[in-house]
């Protein structure tokens, strides 16, 4: 029971972190980052990287961030910014670029699974359960992800014209915010965030040059039910995700993979609010 | 009015007929190339153009669903998949035979129908957003691969099945059998595209909203598009399945359906010939490739992928069609006629299809009717009768619920409180096209019609309702009740059906809007501000127009006006509405005499209520 529990908490918590920053591209950009699995993929190979040079494993992480926050500036500027009007092809666009950075991992490090070292080893006990530390970590991981967004969303200049320009966009244009700046910021931290959670999530699997995209399926689905909020996002992942582990558990792993995506779009047809206030 | 009719202008019409043999020579010569190409090309090119006949016909769905009617899909690998695992699983394990074979294409037929039916009733809904299909479709293939995955042994599981018994036809004849089985559907395609029914797709595509104010039950035209296109596709798989002798899960998976949409989009979305086109040579130019290159080559794949979508987002077909033509008009000198399509004649409609004609009720009842959103109320206990007859002004200053009552009027989702009844028939909970039905017809504020659209194909989208449209060609008459006629007549929009809707001027525009209204026979007219924007002439015109309608045909008119002078003019009665609220309701002498309209719009009421 206690493990069970254990696995919802820290399967809301991984998806949580996955889906965060996908979730403030759509807010602020209204486009669809189909490369997040991309860039998912970029935070894992980063943590390959540190693990192949021998630097310390927590390295990986901003690593991984710097990866993703670089990569995202490039693509924000010649990908991106043409498709600001048009956004269902923005989905189509970014889907190519997942293939290209695909493609580029798998001619620089090969197509096989490859292993990542991870910073915390070992199990501990919580209320009698043997549980793994490192899932136990990803839970405080996400929450200082969360908090970090909060902090940046209330607390700062960048944050006020990012809420405004998520309201009214030609509104907050108008009173003089530079919306572009705010969405190249934007996206920057939305792919360093993807890259973040990459790495973050490598230590429980592997790496290969795909693995973002089932990653990219079920965290698009779950920032669709959360209407742009990050509380909804909480909501959504523990929900979910809980519907996810208890499926795997006790109807098949199968099942339990489609899960999310199966009760997300039924969600959104009968309250295409989903979890969000409408 | 036999003057006013136009005659359909001769040269437009010759140019259709001038592209109608074009495309038949077309696809006569791509038939020869069909039954020829295996005598003139290697048997591996051969082979490797079985396939990609089978992945170009599976394309051109994707095109008439995405590039023509805007929904994006990446399910249509899905219903490959099922159309070629219909033939798998039934070869192998009821072995072939020609009623197998039979078999196993009705059941893709049916399966593929039923799970479009129902990926269609999940993913278009009254105020579904454009990105929600995308979304269904995308799962649909993770799904289809998971129950692959989950069949074990039934299914092969992640090897799919091998080597089961298929028709026993040479490489040369599949080459043939699909050559053609593509030119015929192509063709197909070419015709219902163009035909008047293309234009709805197209009108759905640029404002689904407005075509669903104008009758048109647009969830139900894409679900059926959908059922239709799947089953094309399943046909596809089914032919793949007979001819590789392998159904492996890869078929079905979201991988192909995204590449399906990447080669639609490379060759060109919404022109039917780039994505058959574009298919066949990135799968051919894959097959030489990949082999060599593999990692590469999907690399520049996805590179010019992108920068086709940033920079040529119509596809590379369209571009290579207008520089040849360029060439061409360069090198002989002659510049090419724009071609339009033929012009319809215009013809009365029959009469006496109006909904609620010889009823004792109201034609609107409003009953205690509220709209809030959240806790801003911004209608609250309105309730009034209209009777036919009646030409209604509705007055009030900005935000007093005036645009609000009219949507609550046409969309029974849209009040969250109180009844609606058109001739007795309360409205419910439906969505506008049912509405229509009822008998309302609604204009809008700003301006909503289809930018790319002629004069004439708005006027028949208007008439879809009442007089369907035709699946595979044009209809040489259009039929409109007289009032569409006087409106278009006496605004001069008659000389101008061939023209597109964008190109129109404001005053054009607003009364090809009224006319479009009144082309659906309502029985009672919705105007939000008809004659905003207008000049005093255009105006009088208008205002004349309504009178005459409202007398003579005695259409129920509800009018939202700000000019109080206009608003004189031609009502019979006028509502004020304040806050949300019906404040006055009465003669124009009562509301124009009273001193409490005049303080609601110098502000005093306002002030007074303020605390």
């Amino acid at each position: 029971m206690t493990a069970l529990v254990l696995d919802i908490i820290t399967t809301a918590a991984i998806l949580f972190a996955v889906a965060s920053g996908l979730l403030i591209i759509l807010g602020v950009l209204k486009i669809v980052n189909f490369a997040h699995g991309g860039f998912l993929t970029i935070g894992g190979y980063s943590g390959l990287v540190v693990t192949q040079l021998g630097w310390n494993a927590w390295l990986a992480y901003p690593a991984a961030a710097v990866a993703g926050i670089v990569m995202g500036a490039v693509i924000e500027r010649f990908v991106i910014r043409p498709l600001y009007d048009r956004p269902l092809d923005a989905i189509l666009a970014t889907w190519g670029l997942g293939i290209i950075i695909g493609q580029l991992i798998t001619i620089v490090f090969g197509r096989e699974i490859q292993f990542v070292q991870t910073p915390i080893t070992g199990a501990t006990s919580v209320f009698g359960e043997t549980y793994s530390v490192y899932r136990l970590f990803l839970i405080v991981a996400a929450a200082a992800v969360a908090g970090g967004i909060a902090a940046l969303l209330n607390a700062t200049r960048l944050g006020l014209e990012a809420r405004a320009v998520i309201m009214n966009e030609p509104l907050a244009r108008g009173l003089g915010i530079n919306s572009g700046h705010v969405r190249f910021v934007t996206f920057c931290i939305g792919a360093g965030l993807a890259s973040l959670a990459g790495a973050l999530i490598t230590p429980l699997s592997a790496v290969d040059p795909n693995m973002g995209v089932p990653w990219l399926v079920n965290a698009f689905m779950l920032v669709l039910v959360s209407s742009v909020s990050l509380t909804s996002l909480a909501t959504a992942a523990v929900t979910l995700g809980g519907a996810q582990v208890l499926v795997s558990t006790f109807v098949s792993p199968v099942i339990g993979g489609l899960t999310i995506v199966v009760l997300a779009a039924l969600l959104l047809r009968i309250r295409p609010a989903g979890f969000g206030h409408g | 009015m036999a003057d006013l009719t136009t005659t359909p202008e001769t040269l437009p019409r010759r140019a259709f007929s001038g592209r109608l043999v074009a495309a038949g020579s077309i696809a006569g010569l791509c038939i020869v190339a069909a039954v020829a190409g295996p005598y003139l090309l290697d048997s591996y090119t051969v082979n490797i153009l079985v396939r990609s006949f089978l992945y170009a016909a599976t394309a051109l769905t994707v095109d008439i669903l995405w590039g023509y009617t805007g929904i994006l899909t990446f399910g249509q690998a899905a219903f490959f998949g099922i159309g070629a695992y219909a033939a798998g699983i039934t070869f192998t394990y009821m072995d072939f035979s020609p009623q197998t074979a039979v078999l196993a294409l009705l059941a893709g037929l049916a399966v593929s129908a039923v799970v479009a039916c129902i990926t269609g009733w999940i993913s278009f809904f009254h105020g579904a957003s454009p990105l929600y299909v995308a979304i269904v479709t995308l799962a649909l293939p993770i799904i289809l691969v998971q129950v692959l995955y989950s069949g074990g042994t039934f299914t092969g599981s992640s090897s799919g099945l091998v080597g089961y018994n298929t028709f026993d036809l040479s490489v040369e004849a599949w080459f043939t059998i699909c050559g053609i089985g593509l030119v015929v559907l192509t063709t197909a395609a070419w015709f219902f595209v163009n035909s008047d029914f293309g234009r709805v797709l197209v009108a759905i595509r640029e404002n689904e909203q407005r075509c669903t104010y104008l009758g048109i039950n647009a969830p139900r035209v894409k679900i059926l598009l959908m059922v239709v296109m799947a089953m094309i596709a399943s046909v596809a798989g089914y032919a793949y399945a007979g001819y590789t002798v392998v159904v492996a899960p890869e078929i079905g998976s979201f991988v192909f359906g995204t590449e399906l949409v990447m080669w639609v989009a490379l060759g060109g979305r919404g022109t039917l010939i780039g994505p058959v086109l574009g298919t066949i040579a990135i799968d051919v130019i894959s097959a030489y490739l990949s082999g060599n290159l593999p990692y590469v080559w999907k690399l520049i794949i996805g590179s010019i992928f992108v920068l086709v979508i940033v920079a040529l987002p119509q596809g590379i077909v369209p571009v290579l069609k207008v520089s040849l033509r360029r060439l061409w008009s360069a090198a002989t000198g002659r510049r090419d006629a724009t071609l339009r399509l033929a012009v319809p004649a215009l013809v009365d409609a029959p009469e006496g299809r109006r909904a609620g004609t010889g009823s004792d009720a109201p034609a609107v009842n409003i009953a205690d009717l509220a709209c809030s959103y959240g806790s801003l109320k911004v209608l609250e206990g309105v309730a009034f009768k209209a009777l036919g007859s009646e030409l209604l002004g509705i007055i009030g200053p900005n935000g007093a619920g005036k645009t609000t009552l009219m949507r609550c009027l046409s969309d029974g989702y849209e009040r969250t409180g109180g009844t609606v009844a058109v001739f007795g028939h309360g409205i419910a909970r439906t969505p506008p096209h049912r509405v229509v039905g009822f008998g309302i017809g609604r204009s809008f504020q700003t301006t909503s019609l289809f930018e790319t659209l002629t004069v004439a194909e708005c006027l028949r989208l208007a008439r879809h309702r009442l007089d369907g449209t035709r699946m595979l060609s044009h209809a040489p008459m259009l039929a409109l009740p007289d009032a569409a006629r006087r409106v278009i007549t006496a605004t001069g929009l008659d000389r101008q059906l061939a023209i597109e809707c964008r190109y129109l001027s404001h005053g054009m525009k607003r009364a090809l809007e009224l006319a479009m209204v009144l082309a659906l026979e309502p029985s009672v007219l919705l105007l939000d501000e008809p004659t905003a924007g207008l000049t005093k002439p255009e105006r009088t015109l208008i205002g004349s127009i309504l009178v005459d309608l409202v007398q003579r045909e005695g259409l129920c008119t509800l009018i939202i006006e700000h000019d109080l002078e206009f608003v004189r003019e031609i009502s019979s009665r006028i509502i004020v509405l304040h806050q949300g609220k019906v404040l006055l309701d009465g003669s124009v002498a009562e509301v124009v005499g009273s001193e409490l309209v005049r303080t609601i719009y110098a502000g005093g009421v306002h002030q007074e209520l303020a605390p």
